[in-house]
């Protein structure tokens, strides 16, 4: 004890011969400008990509504004644009359509990316899972468009490889009597008949995205510790409720994630319904028709700019509110707040 | 409660030979210590009792029935985990309870026996939290809990203290011991600390290279080492190793060291052939000594003091190599100062060269 208090009486700055520098104006602006010199070009792309069309785009929803007729053709009309869409059958049928494709090409995706995610990682090591992750994660990076075009071939009535599959299990031994009905329903139109048209859109966007959750949930499955599947096998765990008790609450922050993504994604889903149905209005009676769709058709086939905006901004409200609902219910678990 | 064989146990990772020809024999009630360096096997040896990884060859024989193809529930043994492995998203009630509501037992019969476990472990006002908001130690003592709650014919532990700071160690070492003594429970407990060892044990496994080297109470272990690995292994500060030449007849031995020094005591069977030899002293066993005429009397210089507080460590240049000394007597010394010790004929040690 003496010792610490003897030293701190002998320290430099009791005996005052600590040197200090007098506060530089120079300095201080320098170090205040600073960061703000190094995210410029990011501010300036920002304003001038995001900010500042998200600002024009309300400013737009409030006029009509045919957008062939330059800048000076804008007229405002107030919410005029609003209380039409509550009246718009179509955008009513729009939402509905995408509800019931965020549901039907969302569920699917992650009933089958956790279990075979959970395979992968559990039964294949090193290089091989790679290179499976690796092989699912292709549709994922390869053109929505192209991807779409290549399904509206085989989705073709009459010559499409789908219905010829069909076909030719009809006339298959033993399993041939599953698909008696074949031939009789030839040729199903898959994309020119308002029943099929969305289960075949959802077919697709099932197809294109699992791969991009298997990879999300394997970096989940990886990140649980070996010791946790051995712990629950001291404990008398089989398999199933390894997967079901361990390996699934651990990954649920990914699923959170996971989830979230695909919610929004499939709400603004365009491509897909845009391309199998050959882009006109929406396909048979408008059942391929989503929301992002009828923004497009508004904005860049009718030209209704105005109107094209106030749709879009509904559907962000839209997208809000149901992602909203989403976080308040998985929000706090799925934040991962137990590690 | 169980006893526990092993029988000429191997195991290999590809061309890697983890453990050969193993064999232990662990009667029932009795808490054995399995020690060795990182890497000898320890853990392997331990998974492969519980179930988690196979034996290339030999056999696993528990109470008496031969269990390699049982699964760790079917052998009925609870595992400490180094790392706890506890459920993070459960309750500490729920990773206590999670064995039994597994097994399929009602949920006021756990509750009970999650409480009487909690009881044990001082637990009981923690039973809400999870793991997350515990700190290192109450998380061992979950990881207990969850060991004890299922009444085990064996406990297993891998190093289940090596995460805990010195003091909450040697806190927890004793409430793990006197927890056996209560429950009595057939215990293997895994750790590289040998003053863990000793302390818990009623016997201790040495093993080294994936072979035990030795068996035996802590104190035949520390007395009659089997070879200079166990020798240096046990006791704390280790046993001083040095270079020198052995000459015996049929009633006395001498070694004599690089500085002439002479060592002699009376021939014992295990001494080996005359030739090159190192000389095993244990730092507790060099007495300072003044102006010694008498036999086994060690010259040297002092290099350091270590003071430990009821003890100095004393390190000493002698024949060209540095010893380590205990002094209790906290003698006034002074560095480079010339020092004397003397040893009694009967501790000192001889084993081959490497
Ligand atoms: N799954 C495994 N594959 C290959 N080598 C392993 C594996 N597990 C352990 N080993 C090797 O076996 C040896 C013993 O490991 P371990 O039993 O964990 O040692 P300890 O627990 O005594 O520190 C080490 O050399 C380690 O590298
Ligand atoms: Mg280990």
């Amino acid at each position: 004890m003496s010792a610490i208090v003897e030293s701190s009486t002998d320290s430099l700055s009791a005996r005052g011969t600590v040197r200090r520098r007098a506060p530089d104006k120079r300095r201080v602006l320098k170090k205040r400008l600073m960061p703000w010199l190094f995210i410029s070009p990011y501010l300036v792309l920002f304003i001038m990509f995001t900010a500042f069309p998200l600002g024009f785009s309300i400013f737009l929803s409030f006029h009509e504004w045919n957008p062939t007729s330059g800048l000076d053709g804008m007229n405002f009309v107030g919410l005029t644009h609003y209380a039409d869409i509550i009246t718009d059958p179509w955008l009513w049928k729009s939402l509905y359509n995408t509800v019931w494709l965020a549901i039907v090409a969302g569920v699917p995706q992650h009933l089958i990316a956790i279990p075979v995610a959970y395979l992968l990682v559990s039964v294949f090591k090193g290089a091989l899972r790679h290179f499976y992750t690796a092989t699912m994660f292709i549709p994922f990076i390869t053109s929505t468009v192209a991807i779409s075009l290549i399904f509206y071939t085989i989705y073709s009535g009459n010559s499409g490889i789908l219905n010829q599959w069909l076909l030719a299990l009809s006339d298959v031994p033993v399993i041939g009597a599953l698909f008696a009905w074949v031939p009789d329903a030839m040729p199903i139109r898959w994309l020119s008949s308002s029943a099929l048209i969305k289960p075949a859109i959802a077919f697709v966007v099932v197809w294109k995205y699992t791969g991009f959750n298997i990879v999300i949930y394997s970096a989940g499955f990886l990140t649980v510790s070996k010791d946790l599947y051995d712990a629950a096998e001291v404990d008398g765990c089989s398999a199933w409720q390894k997967f079901w008790h361990v390996a699934l609450p651990m990954i649920r922050p990914f699923v959170f994630f996971a989830l979230t993504l695909t919610i929004i994604g499939n709400l603004q889903l365009f491509e897909e319904p845009f391309v199998l149905t050959a882009g006109d209005s929406g396909g048979v009676a408008q059942s391929g028709l989503t929301a992002s769709y009828y923004l497009y058709l508004a904005g860049w086939e009718w030209h209704q700019m105005g109107y094209a905006t106030a749709v879009s901004w509904i559907l962000f409200l839209f997208i809000a509110v149901i992602t909203s609902v989403h976080f308040y219910f998985n929000g706090r678990k799925g934040m991962g707040g137990d590690r | 409660m169980a006893s526990v064989e092993l029988v000429n146990l191997h195991k290999s990772f590809g061309t890697v030979e983890v453990l050969r020809d193993l064999n232990l024999q662990v009667s029932e009630g009795e808490f054995v210590a399995l020690v060795g360096p990182s890497g000898c096997g320890k853990s392997t040896l331990l998974r492969i009792l519980a179930g988690l990884d196979e034996a290339s060859s030999g056999d696993v024989v528990i109470d008496g029935e031969w269990v390699n193809d049982l699964s760790p529930k079917e052998r009925n043994i609870a595992m400490v985990f180094q790392s706890y492995a506890l459920y993070p998203h459960m309750t500490v009630e729920e990773n206590i309870g999670f064995n039994l509501r597994i097994s399929g037992i009602g949920k006021p019969e756990i509750r009970r026996r999650v409480g009487e476990a909690a009881q044990i472990l001082d637990l009981s006002e923690l039973l809400k939290r999870k793991p997350s908001q515990l700190s290192g130690g109450q998380r061992q003592r979950v990881a207990m809990g969850r060991a004890l709650v299922r009444n085990p014919d064996v406990f297993l532990f891998d190093e289940p203290l090596s995460n805990l700071d010195a003091k909450l160690r040697v806190q927890m070492r004793d409430e793990i011991k006197r927890l056996h003594q209560k429950v009595r429970t057939t215990s293997i407990y895994v750790t590289h600390d040998q003053v863990e060892a000793m302390t818990l044990a009623d016997r201790i496994v040495i093993l080294d290279k994936g072979r035990i080297q030795q068996v035996g109470t802590p104190t035949e272990l520390y007395r009659h080492p089997a070879n200079a690995f166990v020798a240096g292994f046990i006791g704390s500060p280790s046993m001083n190793f040095l270079d020198g030449v052995l000459s015996k007849n049929s009633k006395r031995a001498t070694v004599s060291l690089a500085d002439d020094t002479k060592l002699r005591f009376p021939t014992t069977d295990n001494l080996p052939a005359e030739g090159n030899v190192r000389v095993g002293l244990r730092p507790e066993h060099l007495q300072i000594s003044k102006g010694g005429k008498g036999e086994n009397t060690l010259r040297g210089t002092l290099e350091l003091i270590e003071p430990t507080g009821a003890q100095n460590l004393l390190k000493v240049g002698i024949a060209g190599q540095s010893l380590t000394a205990v002094d209790n007597t906290l003698a006034e010394l002074s560095i480079n100062q010339p020092i004397e010790f003397s040893i009694e004929a009967d501790k000192i040690a001889v084993f081959p060269p490497n």
